[in-house]
């Protein structure tokens, strides 16, 4: 009997207080995400919740941006060399393996690369790193791979940090369990629930500390900081600015977004350069920080983050001077430009913290000088047949409240589109400038910054190409026992080999 | 009984029909589902071959055509989000709201049944306040607001229970009670209302005068009889939590059906949508079904 009730305790106890027996690995963490990853498949890891659990996890890439140094660094590529315009020849590291236990070569690197822009799979990679030229890679040996692009992009090596690498075998659709070369390999995937990776015993690198990573997800906020607090979870790559609350175990980060208002170069009365600059003058951004704004945000002067090569220190915001506003639109309407005409902002619900009450406020200031200005907050739908190209014929003068993430290191992920006459998101018009963005794409090295600083520097001061707002940060919270501080990058992936313990 | 289950299958799969060709329609109305699915940045090649991908350029017609043709034989097509079929991920969910609401509901039935039954025993008493008291506040408080603050009490300050998850029996109590609370106030304020007036009626007064003791007059002369109204009023609440208890399922990180349905209706998931509401139609009408039933058990002038 005594044994009997002993064994019906021991089970019982077992069952209660079975996770918290599995948190006692001191080296295993959890995190707890936003949102559950509804694909895990690897060409889909240019999305920040997928990102954070596969890329440099699970899946490797060629080559790696060190946010911190702005270097490009080796992974699954030993080497590179441009050997002809537009080729480049990779190096690949011998002796590395899936964690399907098939050997890592060149015809992995090719069909990665075709999967990701195959008209039968929708890869988020390959339509936002590799759209808009043709991109072809041809196997060399086994350990060599050229790649071409036309025209050349001289940024390949860069765009292959993009390029997540999956074996030969990988299938035309999406896929459920990932596979890559390393460090983790997905042990576990329960829908709705959690995701358990697992240190791989055969990595071909250096042995992270962090042995086992269970994701879970948490839609609101306060239980994700919560959950830190209370130790059910170790990192929470994103709290709220309300929930970061605690010193000690809170970090703000940029997170690599910046915010702006578009302007439409090509209708009136946007088009007159006197009205762009008093739009710039109406508003006080230093008013925004540590109100609606946190107090980490930055005053932007370029649509990429401080860290982008090229970007322009000595370039200033324009500052808050609604004397000047007025003055320059009592010119502009001199000079027949209708400045009376109605401006629309167009916001999107949920763009980011405090978007309507930061757009309310900008609205009222754009009033207060003159302006004749409404607000219309939309749905993304919606939202999106203005923010993109083709863009309606009859739309009158408007203003589109948008954000920009840059995370890459290198303008030419966001000038074209931003700015080209034909860019996608573009509101601008200006051959000159077109040219400046494709002679800075061709160019290399320190050339290539110099005369991306001179495309930001012509946006910001010649063009007044739009009201650009402020470089946002992101909040994290992480349990003290852990060694790690979110940094730029953590806004897209969230590598375990980074973490360590105290 | 079995032309009765006949008659109600019938008029249930033609409400059915309808639902899904309405639903079908009226999310279509609601957008494309490209923008919401690619980056903004999205070239608009890659947008088109999307588009291609999915069907979404065919005319609505032959989507509907398509999509019935794969109804036909049971394939519910697939979860554009996801990549699964529809009706795995729907099923997935449905199974833990079906459990989260089978123990609410046990739950609070009992609770209500037992509590308003003695309240409606000595009405005006002080039993009878208290219980009226605590089941208006609960009726009326809203579930957000009482799941946050239970977390901050119970996980956070006195570090009693989970914050969230599912892991173990803990990590249900608090998504169980803050569930619990709403149905609890209203059903026991219709068994306290029913149970007063069988209470007072001649019957029951007729046991009384025999010298039958309080707890069977209670429980077995006056629960029977008053019994009719609460099981209307039980079925209602379990089709509520049976259609996804939203906030519930939010905060606490429960996987369950009513936080897929809205996710899948911003994300304009049309499949998963429109199996949802399937599977959500057919657990309702099994539940109605039962309750018909449970009238005729408890109420022998009831017949199908």
């Amino acid at each position: 009997m005594t044994h009997k009730l002993t064994c019906t305790t021991g089970l019982l106890l077992g069952a209660l207080f079975g996770t918290a027996a599995f948190a006692q690995d001191h080296n295993a963490v959890t995190i707890v995400l936003s949102e559950e990853l509804e694909l895990i498949d690897p060409c889909m890891a240019s999305q920040s919740n997928i990102g954070r659990v596969l890329l440099q996890n699970i899946s490797e890439t060629l080559t790696v941006f060190e946010p911190s140094t702005a270097e490009l660094l080796p992974k699954l590529a030993e080497s590179w060399e441009e050997t002809e315009a537009g080729t480049w020849r990779f190096k690949l590291r011998s002796g590395v393996s899936f964690s399907d236990g098939t050997p890592f070569g060149a015809s992995d690197v090719v069909h990665s690369l075709e999967r990701s822009i195959s008209d039968q799979i929708s890869c988020e990679i390959g339509g936002k790193y590799f759209g808009g030229f043709e991109i072809e890679a041809v196997a060399v040996d086994d350990t060599t791979v050229d790649i071409t692009s036309d025209p050349a992009q001289p940024i390949l090596p860069l765009l292959m940090s993009s390029l997540t690498i999956v074996p030969e075998e990988t299938p035309l659709e999406y896929v459920q369990t990932p596979v890559g070369t390393g460090p983790y390999e997905m042990t576990e995937r329960n829908m709705g629930t959690d995701i358990v990776l697992e240190r791989r015993e055969d990595y071909w690198g250096e042995m992270p500390a962090v042995t086992k990573a269970t994701y879970i997800f948490r839609s609101d906020s306060a239980v994700r900081a919560a959950m830190i607090e209370v130790g059910e979870a170790d990192i929470a790559p994103v709290i709220s600015e309300l929930d970061a609350t605690n010193p000690e175990t809170d970090f703000a980060y940029p997170n690599s977004e910046t915010t702006y208002m578009r302007l439409d170069h090509a209708t009136a009365p946007t088009d007159d350069r006197r009205v762009r600059e008093a739009l710039n003058l109406a508003v006080d951004r230093e008013a925004f920080i540590g109100t609606l704004m946190a107090q980490e945000a930055i005053l932007a002067t370029a649509v990429v983050p401080p860290s982008t090569a090229g970007y322009n220190a000595d370039l200033q915001p324009y500052a808050f001077d609604p004397d000047r506003a007025r003055e320059l639109l009592a010119e502009a309407e001199a000079d027949g430009v209708p400045v009376d005409a109605e401006i629309r902002i167009i916001g999107r619900i949920g763009l980011f913290p405090n978007d309507a009450e930061v757009l309310e406020a900008l609205m009222a200031m754009f009033q207060d000088v003159g302006f004749n200005v409404t607000l219309e907050m939309l749905e993304v739908g919606e939202y999106n047949t203005y923010y993109n190209r083709p863009f309606a014929e009859e739309r009158g003068p408007q203003m589109v409240s948008a954000q920009h993430d840059n995370a890459k290191g290198d303008p030419v992920f966001s000038m074209y589109f931003k700015y080209g006459t034909e860019g996608q998101q573009s509101g601008l018009v200006y051959p000159e400038l077109d040219e400046m963005i494709a002679k800075a794409t061709a160019a290399t090295g320190e050339e290539r910054a110099a005369l991306w600083s001179e495309v930001m520097t012509s946006i910001h001061e010649e063009h007044i190409g739009d009201v650009l707002l402020f470089h946002m940060v992101g909040f994290s919270r992480v349990n003290p026992r852990l060694d790690f501080k979110p940094t730029i990058a953590t806004n897209s992936e969230l590598q375990l080999s980074q973490i360590g313990f105290k | 009984m079995k032309k009765f289950i006949g008659k109600r299958a019938v008029a249930s799969a033609i409400s059915l029909v309808g639902l899904v060709i309405m639903v079908f329609f009226l999310s279509r109305l609601t957008g494309d589902p490209t923008d919401l699915y690619l980056p903004v940045d999205a070239s608009l090649q890659a947008r088109e071959q999307f588009r291609e991908i999915n069907g979404l350029n065919d005319p609505l017609m032959v989507q509907f055509g398509r999509y019935v043709a794969d109804l036909a034989v049971l394939d519910f097509g697939n979860s554009i989000r996801r990549s699964r079929p529809a009706i795995d991920v729907v099923l997935e969910g449905f199974a833990w709201t079906l459990w989260l609401a089978c123990v609410t509901m046990l739950l609070v039935t009992f609770a209500a049944i037992v509590i308003g039954s003695l309240a409606a025993f000595r009405v005006g008493g002080i039993f009878d306040r208290i219980a009226t008291f605590f089941s208006l506040v609960g009726a009326s408080a809203p579930d957000f607001w009482i799941a946050i603050v239970a977390i901050v009490v119970f996980a956070v300050n006195l570090r009693w229970l989970p914050t969230s998850g599912t892991g173990t029996i803990w990590h249900w109590v608090l998504p169980v009670s803050v569930l619990f609370i709403r149905p609890f106030g209203l059903i026991l304020q219709v068994v306290r209302g029913s149970m007063i007036g069988v209470l007072s009626s001649a019957y029951v007064k007729t046991a009384r005068a025999k010298g039958v003791r309080n707890r069977p007059i209670i429980f077995v002369h006056g629960l029977r009889n008053g019994m009719l109204p609460v099981i209307t009023v039980i079925g209602d609440q379990a089709a509520g939590i049976l259609n996804g208890a939203v906030i519930v399922e939010t905060i606490f990180g429960f996987p369950g059906i009513g936080k897929l349905m809205i996710d899948s209706i911003l994300q304009r998931d049309f499949n998963v949508v429109l199996a949802a509401i399937m599977v959500s139609a057919l657990a309702i009408f099994l539940m109605n079904l039962l309750i018909d039933l449970a009238y005729a058990l408890l109420d022998p002038r009831i017949r199908y």
